[in-house]
């Protein structure tokens, strides 16, 4: 069948004095298998981490250009503000700080009362996150995947497996990262799953994503699930990645059929996924090592050599109490 | 004449590869033809001994990076639409505007068909409908060139 397809391919090609190099079907056949070969290596193995670094890096400046009209336009809006719209939002700013500083006045009691209790309790001190705030410069282009780019990267401390937040909640997480970007997966992609606790009464739970806009799914979840709709999803912490206590979605409908032992429960995240600009990208101290291990080991020799990879990595993915029960020692 | 036509080549690839960079807001992503396939087809009916499978192919593979989706998803759609738009180059000389509209569209596609199916293979969620509408867009946007004076080797339609 090839054959006969090349064959009448060849019936409307030039005589052979014009034909330069090889013929568009041995092209076709040759690229074909390029890319193939690249995709299967690209998502079976890591070989190309570095190539794609590299790249992304000789884009930068391409990207930059890319970004000036809509900067221009932001800039020369911010310019042209009128005065007495900068007035009346100073006057709301100033009453929300005072409504906010009473309300921090009494977090400040609350947070030296809870640590109190706690060395009293002779607890693990809830371990400190790190933060960066990052804004996002490019949406993803392909429509399958739920991906953005923010202009925070390896150089500025971003770790693969940071979590990104805005002010309302959770957005998703960062997956790969570049010199001075990094490629942030978001949680409403199919491939994100996080672990999530109902603010109510404390259920544990792993929320997916759909792949769709503003629609998060609580799969396996018995049809008699204490789940009700309006009730409120935090991140419950336990997995190490995300910062416990962090909104992430409130259940829009709860659906219980007769035919399926599940309940099928429908949340819509809280985060803006896909409308804001400027995220904080929140890593928490222990996950730094696991993805410093992944990321970096391979480029120095001398470290990877002295210490075991997998010790570290076990260490690593150790739950956030053990792993602080074990730093002092 | 050559040195002047490789040089607009270089820069109309690098100009739509800057249009593609720009942050589109949701509803316009939706629409966003694919700016550098269109170059491509261009180029390859134009002048096709500059503008080769391999460059599409290499072309392709920036576009993976700056998707950043798996190496070679583009690069492999961009090859399969680039071969069908060289086998029918030396006919084109015969095709009057519409017919053109029409090849050009063919290979738009095209392009999005062996994308969809390798990302299906992927294990990627099917799309809406709506998946198709950058080819639309792309073919509006073909006219809108050659209707603005783009010479792209179509007669015009009627002769």
């Amino acid at each position: 069948m090839v054959r006969g397809f090349h064959h009448k391919l060849e019936q409307q090609a030039a005589p052979a004095f014009f034909v330069r190099g090889p013929s568009s079907f041995v092209r076709l056949v040759f690229f074909t298998a390029l890319s193939i070969v690249l995709i299967a290596t690209d998502s079976k193995l890591q070989y190309l981490s570095g190539v794609r670094k590299n790249l992304v890096a000789l884009l930068q400046p391409l990207q930059a250009v890319a970004n000036m009209p809509s900067q221009i336009y932001r800039n020369s809006d911010e310019y042209f503000t009128a005065h007495h719209n900068l007035l009346s939002e100073n006057r709301q700013l100033k009453e929300l700080l005072l409504k906010q500083s009473v309300g921090l006045q009494h977090l400040e009691a609350l947070s030296l009362e809870n640590g109190h209790l706690r060395s009293l309790l002779n607890a693990n001190k809830t371990l400190a996150e790190s933060s960066i705030l990052g804004e996002i410069v490019q949406i993803g282009r392909d429509p399958f995947t739920k991906k953005v780019i923010v202009n925070r990267g390896a150089s500025d401390q971003v770790v693969a497996g940071a979590a990104v937040v805005d002010a309302a909640g959770v957005i998703g997480q960062v997956t790969r990262t570049h010199g001075a970007s990094s490629e942030v997966t978001l949680i409403t992609d199919t491939s994100l799953a996080i672990p999530v606790q109902v603010a109510r009464n404390g259920l544990r739970a792993i929320a997916f994503g759909q792949g769709r806009d503003q629609v998060l799914d609580l799969p396996f979840l018995p049809a008699n699930v204490d789940i009700r709709s309006g009730d409120i999803l935090i991140t419950s912490g336990i997995d190490g990645v995300y910062p416990a206590g962090l909104r992430v979605a409130t259940v829009s409908q709860v659906k219980v059929s007769a035919d399926s032992p599940f309940a099928h429960i429908v949340c819509v995240p809280s985060g803006g996924v896909e409308n804001h600009r400027q995220v904080l990208l929140v890593s928490i101290p222990h996950t730094e090592s696991l993805a410093t291990e992944e990321w970096i080991a391979p480029v120095k020799d001398a470290t990877s050599q002295s210490k075991k990879p997998t010790k570290i990595l076990s260490a690593g993915k150790n739950n956030p109490h053990q792993a602080a029960l074990h730093a002092p020692e | 004449m050559h040195q002047s036509n490789l040089k607009s080549l270089i820069l109309s690839l690098m100009i739509a590869f800057i249009a593609t960079l720009i942050p589109w807001s949701a509803f316009a992503l939706n629409l966003r033809p694919d700016f550098l396939l269109l170059v491509i087809i261009f180029w390859m009916l134009r002048a096709p001994n500059l503008c080769n499978i391999g460059v599409a192919w290499g072309v392709g593979l920036l576009m993976d990076v700056a998707t950043g989706g798996i190496f070679g998803q583009y690069a492999l759609a961009y090859t399969i639409a680039a071969f069908f738009a060289s086998i029918y180059q030396r006919r084109l000389v015969l095709f009057n505007n519409a017919q053109q509209l029409l090849y050009v569209f063919a290979l738009l596609v095209i392009s999005q068909i062996s994308l969809l199916i390798l990302k299906i293979f992927t294990g990627s969620a099917l799309l809406g409908w709506y998946y198709f509408v950058p080819s639309f867009s792309g073919v509006l946007l073909w006219h809108i060139a050659v209707k603005l004076g783009l010479k792209t080797g179509g007669r015009p339609s009627g002769t």
